[in-house]
C-alpha cells in the first residue's frame, strides 16, 4: 500500500493543475469571507459568520471552492484515461483496487488540509472586522470539513467510474446545479407532490445541510421540503459518495483497462 | 522466461486472440510479427494483466498480478506517447519508480541512457514520436528488469534511431535478458530479432528462428527466356512438383526446380535458352505469403 501511496503523492505533486485548483479554492473562499466581513462589520447574524467561514455555506447551489477540490479529485483517475497513462501506472502498480484506494487516501487527505487551512485563513481574515472571531468549534466547520472531503472522493470515483474527465466533470457540475434544483423546486408544484419524499434523498443538496447555519439549506425552505436536519443529511452524502467509490472500484478490477 | 499459454481474448463474437501459446527465452531478442490489427497489443495486454481473456502468462512462473514490484521484473511499454502532456520526462519517472521502490536517481541514468537528459525537464507534450519512444524505453529500463515487453518500439524512430535501439535491444539480450518485441514491419524484426512469433488474425502462423520463417514462407523461382516456351513448359511439367506460368515475351516463371534441373531439362528437350534468372522472394515477400490470408484490414485496390 505504501508503494501506491507514494506515487499516488508523487503523481499530485507533479501537476500543475494541483496548485492551480488548490490556489484557486483557498483565493475564492478568502474573496468570499472578506466581502461579508467587509459588508457587514458590526455584529453579524450567525448564516453569515458561516458562510464566511465555509465559502458561503449553503446558500449556493454548489460550494465552489470544494467543487474545486472535486476537481482535483477526477484529475487524479480521470488523467490516466484522458492520457492514455494508465497503462504505465498499472504497471507499476497493478493491484488495482490498492490503488484507486491510494487515490482515494491522498485526494482525500489533501481536501481536508485544504479545507482546513482555508477555514482558518478565512476566520484570521475577518479579525479587522469582526470583533468577535468566528468560532472554529461551530458544527458547521466540521461540517465543512467533511463535505471537502466527500466532494474530492467523489470526483476520484467519477473520474474512473466514468473513465475520463469531461464526463465527471458534467456529471459533478450538472446534478446538483440543474437535476436536484429542478426536483426540488418541481416538488412544490401541487400536481408533483409526490416528490417530496425524494428531496431528503438528493445527495447534493443533503450534503450542502453540512454547511448550513440552521442545519437545513435554502434559506428556511427546508421545513416544508422536509429535509433530513445536518448529520442524517450529510450521511445521505456520505452514503452516495460511499456507493460510488465502491461501484468504480469494482468495475475498475472488471473491465479491461 | 516468459511462457503464454493458451491466450484468448473476444470483442463479442470478434475473436482478437485465438488460444495463442509461445515462449520467450533468455538472452534472445524474440520479434513478435504481424499486421496492423493481427492481436499483437491485445496479447501483450492479456500478458500484463491490462485486459482479461483467458489463458495464462507467467514471468519466471509467476503471474504479473503477484510481483510485488513488477517494474522491477518486467519493463513493459504498450504506448509511445503515454504521459501527462505537462508532467516533464524526469518528473513522469520519478513517479513510477516512487511506486516502484525504485531510488529516484535512477531516473537521471535511464534518461541519460536513452539520451534525452537534456530534454527530460521539459513538458513532453512537444516530444515528437521519435523522442517519446525513448522516454518508452527509459520507463521499460527503470527498474533494471530482467525482462522487456515494448510494443512496436522502433515506430517513429529514424533509421540511425532504429539502429540504435536494435543495438541496445541485443546488449540487452546478450546481459541475458528476455526481450520481447512487436512489430508489423519485418525489415525492423530481421535486424532486431533472433527468434520470431508470427501472429495473424489473432492465430500463430510461426514460432520459431528468423532465418527459418524466411525459408518456409519464401520459395525461390527460376525466370526463364526461351523462343520455345511451350514446348519447355511441356517438358517441364512432366518433373513431380514443378508449376509453370508464362509471362508473356517468351518468358516462362518456373517454381518447384532450380536452374540446373531447368538447363537440362531444355538441353533434353533440344530447347534453347537466351536467359536463366533465379530470383529469391525478399523477407516482405515471406511475410506477405505467410500473413497474406490473415490480414484483418486490407484496402482495395484503386479502381
Amino acid at each position: 500500500m505504501n508503494d501506491a501511496l507514494r506515487f499516488e503523492w508523487v503523481r499530485l505533486r507533479t501537476l500543475r493543475s494541483t496548485y492551480w485548483l488548490i490556489g484557486s479554492a483557498l483565493l475564492l473562499n478568502a474573496v468570499i469571507a472578506v466581502m461579508i466581513a467587509w459588508l457587514e462589520p458590526d455584529a453579524p447574524p450567525r448564516d453569515l459568520v458561516v458562510a464566511a467561514v465555509t465559502g458561503g455555506g449553503a446558500n449556493l447551489p454548489v460550494p465552489m471552492a470544494v467543487v474545486l477540490l472535486s476537481v482535483l479529485g477526477v484529475l487524479a483517475s480521470g488523467h490516466d484515461y484522458r492520457y492514455g497513462t494508465i497503462q504505465p501506472t498499472l504497471v507499476a502498480v497493478p493491484q488495482r483496487a490498492r490503488l484507486f484506494t491510494a487515490k482515494v487516501l491522498v485526494v482525500g487527505a489533501v481536501a481536508l488540509v485544504v479545507t482546513a487551512t482555508s477555514i482558518v485563513l478565512d476566520v484570521a481574515l475577518t479579525f479587522p472586522f469582526w470583533a468577535d472571531a468566528p468560532r472554529l468549534t461551530d458544527a458547521t466547520v466540521f461540517g465543512y470539513l467533511l463535505l471537502g472531503v466527500l466532494w474530492a472522493v467523489l470526483g476520484v470515483a467519477l473520474g474512473q467510474l466514468l473513465r475520463g474527465v469531461p464526463g465527471a466533470l458534467v456529471v459533478l457540475l450538472v446534478t446538483p446545479m440543474v437535476v436536484e434544483q429542478l426536483i426540488f423546486r418541481l416538488s412544490y408544484t401541487p400536481a408533483l407532490d409526490w416528490l417530496l419524499p425524494a428531496v431528503k434523498f438528493l445527495p447534493f443538496t443533503a450534503g450542502l445541510q453540512l454547511v448550513s447555519a440552521a442545519g437545513e439549506a435554502s434559506g428556511g425552505l427546508a421545513d416544508e421540503v422536509g429535509l433530513f436536519t445536518r448529520w442524517p443529511s450529510g450521511a445521505v452524502f456520505a452514503v452516495f459518495v460511499a456507493a460510488a467509490a465502491v461501484t468504480a472500484a469494482t468495475l475498475f478490477r472488471r473491465r479491461d483497462a | 522466461m516468459i511462457t503464454a499459454a493458451r491466450l484468448g481474448k473476444r470483442y463479442g463474437a470478434k475473436v482478437a486472440v485465438d488460444d495463442l501459446t509461445f515462449e520467450v527465452r533468455p538472452g534472445t531478442v524474440t520479434g513478435f510479427l504481424g499486421p496492423n490489427g493481427a492481436g499483437k497489443s491485445t496479447t501483450m495486454r492479456l500478458m500484463l494483466d491490462l485486459d482479461h481473456g483467458s489463458g495464462e502468462t507467467l514471468f519466471d512462473g509467476r503471474r504479473f498480478g503477484t510481483i510485488r514490484h513488477p517494474m522491477r521484473e518486467i519493463g513493459a511499454v504498450l504506448e509511445a506517447k503515454a504521459f501527462h502532456p505537462t508532467r516533464s520526462a524526469r518528473n513522469h519517472l520519478r513517479m513510477l519508480a516512487a511506486g516502484s521502490g525504485v531510488p529516484a536517481a535512477r531516473v537521471d541514468e535511464v534518461l541519460e541512457f536513452v539520451g534525452i537528459a537534456e530534454v527530460a525537464r521539459r513538458k513532453p507534450k512537444g516530444f515528437s514520436l521519435g523522442m517519446a519512444q525513448r522516454l518508452g524505453l527509459a520507463q521499460a529500463l527503470l527498474g533494471d528488469p530482467g525482462t522487456l515487453i515494448l510494443d512496436e518500439p522502433a515506430n517513429g524512430l529514424d533509421p540511425h534511431g532504429i539502429h540504435w535501439l536494435r543495438d541496445v535491444l541485443r546488449a540487452l539480450a546478450a546481459e541475458g535478458r528476455t526481450v520481447f518485441v512487436s512489430s508489423h514491419l519485418l525489415s525492423e524484426m530481421s535486424l532486431m530479432a533472433d527468434e520470431l512469433v508470427v501472429v495473424g488474425r489473432g492465430r500463430m502462423i510461426y514460432n520459431g528462428e528468423v532465418d527459418g520463417f524466411v525459408r518456409s514462407f519464401t520459395r525461390s523461382s527460376v525466370l526463364v527466356r526461351t523462343p520455345q516456351a511451350d514446348a519447355l513448359a511441356a517438358a517441364l511439367r512432366l518433373l513431380p512438383g514443378v508449376t509453370t506460368s508464362a509471362e508473356g515475351d517468351g518468358a516462362l516463371r518456373v517454381a518447384g526446380a532450380d536452374a540446373a534441373a531447368i538447363g537440362d531439362v531444355a538441353f533434353d528437350a533440344g530447347v534453347r535458352l537466351h536467359e536463366l534468372t533465379t530470383t529469391t522472394a525478399s523477407l516482405e515477400t515471406a511475410f506477405m505469403t505467410a500473413t497474406g490470408d490473415a490480414e484483418e484490414y486490407v484496402a482495395r485496390g484503386v479502381a
